[in-house]
């Protein structure tokens, strides 16, 4: 090391939140003005669950801000024409030129009308992964909320890139947007492609380290040996895409070959909707006047309203219902005496009476004895009956999970993975309590910062959850966004996140080709585009990048040239990590396994001066609502809480003055301050000086919080499953709205909505796929897949030597893996260049040869195959994304699709031209 | 090491030595042969400037062949420093008293010999060549990063091959009139022992479990190393001996079993020296998974 | 007398190569040399195949093989047990390298970047012109730790005189301290778990354990 003037030398803390999985608190080593070293923040070590520590990507960081290829002044096209083999010409503007030629464009915008003649905002903006650009886009949102009508239909990989079943579905069941095991009480782990040690971040790594230790048993499911499954006590590399069939000869198991009172009796009868009586309709039975949901009560032995007190609802059985009515869809109504009915319960073990472990051995490769196995442990390990205190409340302890991945999660067959998890807590009494398996965060439902407080009593015993009407006359026949997701996914709902987690994939789609009887919607007059590269990060992305070629003006915020932005009109130098101010929330409970013994929040500040004429995300959107004319209503929507805190509270009030602009500082300023009197009630009021120095502010946090099961017990409220009823009435809502415009191609998709599912066959979904393409599905005989690294999961660091680099230490990182033994018999060798091929596209790589892969699977793994991002563009790497198809027959009721695809392999001479 | 870190611990190709490194040892060898020879001959009274001279080229053609490899080389005095432990610097100390005897020892000779001095000073200047030569074969053996070199037969390859190929270069210089016949008989007695030597050394690496790549690297080279290097060279070699007139073939001898003897080392230095590569006995128990004891690693 | 060691708990490494990246910016490394590095290692065969994570780099060894080969003093052992290199001293034959049993050392001949033949600002802040043309390894960041222990730090408790891979591994399975001082995280560690070194049959006595399950007799 060279020997420094002392002087010179300064630690800066701050933050890395480019993943959902944080964030990282680090420090910043600062050396002459120059950015060193990235460190862990050992300030931090008593309150963060992994000690401070910091992921490998932010190690990046530094390259990142010195990184020569980086665009450092506004730039404009010069060239008219779009596409990749045109040059945009681009040459440096001035701020001034550059912000002054948006805001005509939006003021016209404006004058023309917010929203075109096909109902859809004029305006769009798409950014990346998993809202983690929230965090560095300074007050970007505040400008976005005084705008107005903004489409955030074109997706970059959301839907088919996260784990989106579990987000839908979860957050309907449990407030589970994301779900994870309570790994820090837990002892045994069903983890279904859950690779939960490359994207778990810190926190989840540490803890599971310390799991392991304390003798955990995890045992990981996944066509190949991905880290987590190398990290489990045993891998089962199950077949892609039958996870569901393995899940149900679990449940199986432990509904036909345990005694059932080894179950969780008391949590199924009390807290989930086991007992209700489904009529011969398929329809919850129902009180005549009140309309709630009956149970039977073994007390009186009758049916009574599901919420009468003292009554001793029967779990299992067939009964007789002197006077009931069932409710369907569209309000229509059947009366019924003396009818028979089975609880929920029933009709789910009646359902799930095929799928024993024998008849899953067929479908998932998996050895029946080794399931029956799996689901007696899981009993075993499951506690049932035991109890723990958690800060002073008894809770039930369940110290088993079942966790589900990425693939396993999206697309056809994701439903049943959800719904079979979900009903494998509640088997045992393991959803959402110590030990178990708990959601983390919620994003369809307010507020998002407390999951706890969005449980609000429904009317059938539920939570309430908002579901997009599908009634006559409420359903949403013309789109107001061009993924139609308010359309088409009822249980999307509309909160801020809903357009974007319905089918983005859609709006590509449907811009270049509309179905049948569907108005192809129209390009966006100006799309902004924030730390996002779809034509890299989505699928089949030569054709996605030819269509970003057709939208009129783009104005992208850019790090260095790259795929996408090759088709912009303004580029947008923001100042990055390390460069610029923000203040975001932290602790408490988040995404993935976020969840603290502290909450509080963390001021990322620049560390270093911003390079060239980057700019820091709050002046530039501040400067783009003064030339807009917004800045009162800009200021406004930071007062209300755009920028992260409300800045005025009960206790406070750091309120700015809306008719002027306000300085980067002055507006983290008032958050700092807002943020602190709100955590502390007014009483503890740190400013930006104070941020600076310290770098976050937390307060406990009740581990009690973790879990829903409390809030439930105390609203008395159940778990909607297992009986989907209120979702099987939408699903028949939807499809009678459908076809009463003659709309016949999202017919599939209504068939997922389901009361309790059914095995379905789904790897023949995709097979089915190739034949009706006119394929033969003999010329596709491989399942490709793709995985994330840590280097480059997320973060858009494939320009980043540095990460390239240290994922070189891992043996497929920018290689085809296949099984040495297919290998051989294909006559392929190690670093010998592949070819592989989809229906779509094709992509070369060299081969790796490992053992921890099925012979029927090949792996790529990240997103590459670059062909404008500089550094990223030498590697020859080779990408899934370019081979996966956008299709309707691949696309799940939900709107997402698997990042999965039928490819055949041949070597080829090197990579292509 | 920067070549090829996805290899996943598997024994790799050192890059660190290549033909640079290997030209020392076929220098060193070669000339330390020579010079060897060149004593023997001066203890018998016979002609000795010429293999005298050659070798002290060879050798110091070898280590100028470092300097090029060597990252500083304006340092390379400080090779001297460790004579305790490494055999490097042992065999710089040698290289002094070789080059000293044997320019001293040319040096007499040129001026008629003052008596016997310059051949009882090529005579130490053998002694010390055979010192220098041990060294080379040593530093190959102390090498414990490369299965290959760290195995002890092959130190008996690299005496003999060395003394091989001096044997082999004076049968050159015998064919034309610098050294007596009597060479023939020695060299093709040291090919039989190199050959001994040799499949001592390969046999060794295969039952020891020497990386694959280096077994594969050595084996490749068995049709040319034995069939020309030494059948044929001995062929030749016995042709000359046992029918005086086409003595000359003996000079094709030499030239093959010296150039078998380049070839070899040029191969174990260059495309044979797999590392050992990185392996763990025991599998880690993950949870209450089971570990796995790892064959063949301890 | 003190003799650090470091401990890599082969049942907490996912691979992250975290410490990898620490050490890099720590270090100052140039592309594709790496003094700490997470090897990804397959055992067995398809299906029953597991797949291990090994940290590596110097094992600053009893007997370190480099040293002894060191014809220039360059490369040594120091009391303290850290084998440390003379960038002044190297004459980079690179001798060291092919002498070490674990794949430790590396040299370049010329300034390498990450961006080409022009450095970044922090490049450029870091480049140090001794290590052109020299052995370089992993020398658990000794420069730390001796100003740390100046200071009056402990190396293995104190982040400021811990070497930087430790600071960062993100799993918990890196440790670092004095062997020789019983109450020390890596004695402990190391007393009550099950472990190995790599390559001991070599007779070098690295100074690196790895761990592999609890020691179920361990007091």
């Amino acid at each position: 090391m060279n020997p420094m003037p002392e002087k010179t030398r300064r630690t800066v803390p701050s933050y890395c939140y480019n993943c959902v999985a944080g964030p990282d608190l680090l420090t910043v080593k600062v050396e002459n003005s120059v950015a060193t070293e990235i460190g862990p923040n050992f300030a931090a070590a008593e309150i963060h669950p992994a000690g401070g520590r910091v992921c490998v990507r932010a190690f990046g960081l530094i390259q990142k801000t010195y990184n020569p290829h980086r665009i450092l002044t506004p730039m404009k096209r010069t060239n008219p024409l779009k596409g990749r083999d045109q040059d945009p010409k681009f040459v440096p503007i001035s701020w001034d030129e550059a912000l002054d030629t948006i805001a005509d464009r939006l003021l016209k915008i404006r004058d023309a009308g917010m929203i075109d003649d096909k109902g859809l905002p004029r305006v769009a903006a798409s950014f990346g992964h998993g809202g983690t650009p929230a965090s560095y886009m300074g007050t970007l949102p505040a400008f976005l909320s005084a705008w107005g009508p903004m489409d955030f239909s074109f997706g970059s990989g959301q839907g088919v890139k996260c784990t989106h079943s579990e987000h839908l579905y979860g957050e309907f069941w449990h407030r589970g947007f994301t779900v994870c095991a309570d790994t820090v009480h837990c002892r045994y782990i069903l983890s279904f492609g859950a690779n939960v040690e490359v994207t778990g971040g810190v926190c989840a790594v540490r803890r599971h380290a310390d799991a392991r230790i304390r003798g955990i048993k995890r045992v990981h499911f996944e066509p190949h040996l991905s880290p987590t499954a190398a990290a489990s006590a045993e891998w089962v590399p199950i077949k892609p895409k039958t996870d569901g069939a393995l899940m149900f000869a679990l449940i199986h198991t432990l509904l036909f070959e345990q005694p059932r009172d080894r179950l969780d009796l008391p949590f199924l009868r009390d807290r989930t909707a086991s007992p209700y009586l489904v009529g011969p309709n398929g329809w919850f039975l129902r009180h005549p006047q009140s309309k709630k949901p009956l149970v039977w009560d073994e007390r009186t032995n009758g049916a009574v309203e599901f919420d009468t007190e003292g009554a001793v609802p029967a779990l299992e059985g067939r009964f007789t219902v002197a006077e009931a009515v069932e409710t369907g869809a569209d309000d229509e109504e059947w009366q019924h005496r003396e009818i028979e009915a089975a609880t929920a319960f029933t009709r789910m073990a009646e359902t799930m009476r095929p799928y024993s472990p024998h008849w899953a051995e067929q479908i998932c490769d998996v050895p029946a004895q080794r399931i029956r196995n799996l689901a007696n442990e899981y009993l075993d390990n499951a506690c049932v009956g035991q109890t723990i205190e958690i800060d002073g409340r008894t809770l039930p302890f369940r110290p088993v999970a079942v966790t589900l991945g990425k693939t396993v999660n999206n697309g056809w067959g994701a439903f049943d993975c959800v719904w079979a998890r979900t009903v494998l807590a509640c088997l045992v009494g393991a959803l959402e309590v110590p030990g178990g398996t708990l959601g983390t965060t919620v994003r369809l439902n307010k507020p998002h910062d407390n999951r706890l407080a969005s449980v609000k009593p429904g009317p059938d015993g539920f939570m309430v959850n908002n579901f997009n009407p599908t009634r006559r006359g409420k359903w949403e026949q013309r789109p107001s966004g061009r993924n139609a997701h308010k359309t088409l996914v009822p249980l999307v709902g509309n909160s801020a996140w809903s357009q974007a987690l319905g089918p983005t994939h859609l709006a590509w789609m449907f811009v270049r080709e509309a179905p049948d009887n569907w108005v192809r919607p129209s390009y966006p007059d100006l799309w902004f585009l924030y730390r996002a590269n779809p034509a890299i990060s989505f699928w089949n992305t030569a054709e996605l990048a030819d269509t970003v070629a057709k939208l009129p003006f783009i104005v992208a915020f850019a790090y260095t040239h790259d795929e996408t932005n090759h088709m912009a009109d303004i580029l947008l130098p923001d100042a990055t990590d390390l460069e610029s101010m923000q203040l975001i929330r932290l602790g408490g409970t988040k995404f993935i396994e976020q969840y603290w013994d502290h909450q509080g929040v963390a001021l990322r500040q620049p560390a270093v001066a911003p390079c060239g004429e980057s700019r820091d995300m709050t002046w530039i959107a501040t400067e783009l609502a003064r030339r807009t004319g917004l800045l009162e209503r800009y200021n406004a929507a930071l007062n209300r809480g755009a920028g992260g805190v409300a800045l005025k509270g009960e206790t406070y009030d750091f309120s700015l003055s809306t008719d002027e602009p306000h300085t980067v500082e002055e507006i983290w300023d008032a958050e700092c301050k807002a943020a602190t009197a709100e955590f502390s009630d007014g009483k503890d009021v740190k400013d930006l000086a104070w941020f600076r120095e310290h770098g976050f502010y937390t307060v406990p946090f009740t581990r009690q919080d973790w879990y829903l099961y409390p809030t439930m017990v105390d609203q008395g409220l159940r778990f909607e499953l297992p009986y989907q009823e209120r979702l099987t009435r939408a699903g028949i809502e939807l499809g009678r709205r459908l076809h009463e415009c003659e709309i016949h191609w999202w017919d599939k998709q209504l068939g997922e909505y389901e009361p309790i599912p059914r095995w379905h066959d789904t790897p023949e979904i995709w097979t089915n796929a190739l034949k009706k393409s006119g394929a033969d599905p003999a010329d596709f005989p491989f399942w490709g897949l793709t995985t994330k690294t840590m280097q480059h999961s997320t973060g858009n660091n494939a320009a980043i030597q540095l990460m390239d680099e240290v994922a070189g230490n891992l043996r497929t990182h920018g290689r085809v893996a296949i099984n040495r033994k297919t290998a051989e018999k294909l006559g392929i060798g190690r670093d010998d260049w592949v070819e592989v091929r989809s229906i779509v596209s094709s992509t070369r790589g060299r081969a790796e040869l490992v053992e921890g892969i099925r012979p029927d699977t090949i792996l790529i793994t990240g997103q590459f195959e670059h062909w404008a991002t500089p550094y990223a563009k030498e590697l020859n790497y080779p990408s899934l994304n370019t081979l996966v198809p956008m299709s309707l027959d691949l696309t799940d009721a939900t709107g997402s699709g698997s990042d999965l695809v039928r490819v055949s392999l041949r070597v080829v001479e090197g990579p292509a031209a | 090491m920067k070549n090829d870190r996805a290899a996943g611990g598997r024994p790799r190709l050192q890059r660190y030595w290549d033909l640079r490194a290997a030209c020392n040892f076929i220098g060193g060898g070669t000339g330390t042969g020579l010079v060897i020879a060149a004593s023997v001959l001066a203890m018998f009274g016979k002609p000795f400037v010429a293999p005298l001279l050659t070798g002290l080229v060879f050798v110091a053609l070898g280590l100028t062949a470092i300097l090029f490899e060597i990252g500083r080389p304006w340092r390379a005095l400080n090779v001297f420093f460790h004579p305790q432990t490494s055999w490097m610097t042992r065999e710089g100390v040698m290289a002094l008293p070789l080059f000293g005897f044997g320019a001293v020892a040319l040096l007499l000779a040129w001026f008629g010999g003052y008596g016997n001095a310059d051949r009882a000073l090529a005579v130490f200047a053998g002694l010390t060549a055979c010192g220098f030569l041990y060294c080379q074969a040593r530093i190959l053996r102390a090498a414990k990063g490369i299965p290959a070199w760290r195995d002890a037969a092959l130190t008996p390859f690299i005496l003999l091959t060395g003394l091989s190929e001096g044997a082999g270069v004076l049968a050159l210089l015998a064919a034309f009139g610098f050294a007596p016949d009597a060479v023939y008989a020695a060299a093709l007695l040291l090919c039989l022992l190199r050959l001994i030597a040799w499949q001592r050394y390969r046999a060794g690496l295969a039952h020891r479990n020497a990386p694959e790549a280096s077994r594969k690297a050595l084996d490749g080279i068995g049709l040319a190393f034995i069939g020309l290097g030494h059948v044929l060279a001995a062929l030749f070699l016995i042709a000359a001996l046992v029918w005086p007139p086409i003595a000359a073939v003996a000079m094709i001898g030499g030239v093959l079993l010296t150039l078998a003897g380049w070839f070899s080392k040029a191969v174990l230095i260059t495309r044979a020296a797999a590392t050992r590569g990185l392996a763990i006995p025991r599998t880690p128990v993950r949870g209450r998974g089971a570990s796995r004891a790892v064959a063949g690693n301890r | 007398m003190t003799r650090y060691v470091m401990v890599a708990d082969l049942r907490r490494c996912v691979g992250c190569q975290t410490c990898t990246a620490a050490c890099k910016l720590a270090n100052g490394t140039p592309p594709g040399v790496q003094w700490r590095r997470v090897v990804d290692m397959e055992v067995g065969s398809y299906p029953d195949v597991q797949r291990v994570f090994v940290p590596t780099g110097c094992q600053h060894c009893d007997e370190p093989a480099c040293a002894a080969a060191c014809p220039t003093t360059a490369t040594h052992k120091r009391a303290d047990g850290i084998v440390d290199i003379d960038y002044d001293l190297c004459i980079g034959c690179l001798y060291c390298a092919v002498a070490c049993p674990y794949e430790a050392r590396t040299l370049v001949n010329a300034a390498e970047f990450a961006y080409g033949a022009e450095p970044t600002a922090a490049e450029a802040a870091r480049f140090d012109p001794r290590k052109i043309g020299v052995a370089q390894k992993c020398n658990f960041c000794v420069d730390k730790i001796d100003a740390g222990t100046a200071a009056g730090l402990t190396p293995g408790k104190d982040p400021d005189a811990t070497p930087a891979c430790v600071n960062a591994c993100i799993s918990g399975a890196l440790a670092f301290g004095d062997l020789d001082d019983p109450d020390s995280r890596v004695s402990r560690l190391i007393r009550e778990n099950k472990h190995f070194r790599m390559h001991e049959d070599a007779g070098t006595g690295p100074g690196f354990y790895y761990l592999w399950d609890k020691d179920a007799f361990a007091l």
